[in-house]
């Protein structure tokens, strides 16, 4: 079980992105919560060691999006974006991020992982392939499609 | 950065998880860990209990099992001289009890212990023993009286062992309904098989004359009348014999 120094650091460390991922999958606040907890206690339980705080932060992503597509699948919740679920987000949104949040939430969800991994975290094709067990060609294709979407929906100002 | 990547991180970066949200789940966490400590070594020792109790039960039962197979008899042996005898013994030819069906037998087995050993390192035991061989003279006869599933095996192998040879030794086999009638009487099976082949010859004889007589008294108390009634005697080997169903007379001279 890990120490509570442990918890604490990687609370401070992932806690965003938890909180982005679980918002990107499940698109509510109530069950961000439920989830995000869920990753914290298999981290508190999880008896492995880390070799960096790169794999640390790679298993935070893919345990969050395997707690996430579990939750979904066994509670069969919304995969899709009511108009205004982002009602309680938008205090802190302005309107066009409002529109590109939208748009990327109502992607499927293989896509939604792939755009927030790969623009907003930063990973490459193939690190996203490595942590959610995929082929680097699949990650491409999976992008490529995503954007084609996105650009659909938010017209010229997506390049 | 390109703007689609300003775009996705400009929509997304204040996202962030509340203090709030942080601070419960630290909170949820603490609860877990202390659940966690108190459960662990609680159920640790409960999945120890277990094994040690499964296991325990896996002896007992292999335990009770098996004692009760050794201490369960499949074959018996009466032994009469004078002193009446029987023995009850398991599937592995071990004596389980003796019994004595007269003050002679019970007198002999207050002292010769005949439990847990071979019958036929019972049975040399007792001819071995001063008390009991002091029944054993040129005129009397051992009879060994057999119920068995291998009756044939047991009675060759007491009939044909050297140590006694020296004895006057017949044999016979006989059956479980035989051994239930001679209990009622209190009366070893081998001899009341022998009260029965008498009572084939002399219809005046009882079962309470019979607990009276030794064995060799009966057996010559039979030879008698077979003596007298030779032509009846051949007519009823023929028929009472199995009339009368409790005896297989396999007599070696």
């Amino acid at each position: 079980m890990k120490s509570t120094e442990d918890v604490n650091r990687v609370m401070e460390a992932y806690a965003d992105m938890v909180r982005r991922i679980c918002f990107v999958h499940l698109k509510n606040r109530h069950d961000t919560e439920d989830v995000f907890q869920n990753v914290y206690m298999k981290y508190l339980l999880y008896e492995g060691s880390f070799e960096s705080n790169e794999h640390e932060k790679a298993w935070f992503v893919r345990v969050t999006i395997n707690a996430c597509t579990d939750w979904l699948r066994t509670l069969s919740r919304r995969k899709w974006v009511p108009l205004d679920v982002l009602a309680e987000e938008s205090v802190v949104l302005d309107n066009p991020s409002k529109e590109v949040l939208e748009a990327v939430l109502k992607l499927p969800e293989k896509y939604r992982d792939v755009i927030y991994l790969f623009y907003y975290e930063e990973y490459s094709a193939v690190q996203i392939a490595k942590i959610l067990g995929k082929k680097e060609n699949t990650i491409y294709t999976w992008l490529s499609r995503a954007k084609d979407i996105l650009r659909e929906q938010l017209g010229g100002e997506w390049s | 950065m390109s703007s689609t990547q300003n775009m996705i991180q400009k929509s997304m970066e204040n996202l962030q998880a509340t203090e709030e949200m942080k601070q419960n789940t630290l909170c949820y966490l603490e609860e877990q860990r202390t659940k966690q400590k108190r459960s662990i070594p609680r159920r640790k020792s409960q999945v120890a209990l277990r094994y040690a109790m499964a296991v325990l039960c896996i002896f007992l039962l292999m335990g009770v099992g098996g004692y009760s197979i050794y201490r369960r008899p499949v074959s018996y042996i009466s032994i009469d001289v004078n002193p009446s005898i029987e023995l009850a013994i398991n599937r592995f030819d071990k004596v389980v009890s003796a019994k004595g069906y007269n003050a002679d037998g019970q007198d002999i087995l207050q002292h010769v212990p005949l439990k847990n050993i071979s019958y036929m390192q019972a049975i040399d035991r007792l001819m071995q023993d001063a008390y009991y061989s002091r029944f054993l003279n040129k005129d009397s006869q051992l009879v060994f009286t057999v119920i068995s599933e291998h009756s044939d095996v047991m009675l060759e192998q007491i009939y044909t062992d050297n140590r006694f040879q020296r004895y006057n030794v017949v044999t016979y086999s006989s059956d479980t309904a035989c051994m239930k009638e001679a209990h009622q009487y209190k009366m070893s099976f081998g001899k009341y098989r022998a009260f029965l082949e008498l009572s084939q010859y002399d219809t005046n004889i009882t079962v309470e004359e019979c607990h009276g007589m030794s064995i060799s008294e009966i057996q010559n108390r039979i030879r008698t009348c077979q003596g007298h009634n030779k032509k009846n005697v051949m007519d009823d080997n023929t028929t009472n014999g199995h009339k009368n169903g409790h005896s297989k007379s396999h007599k070696h001279h």
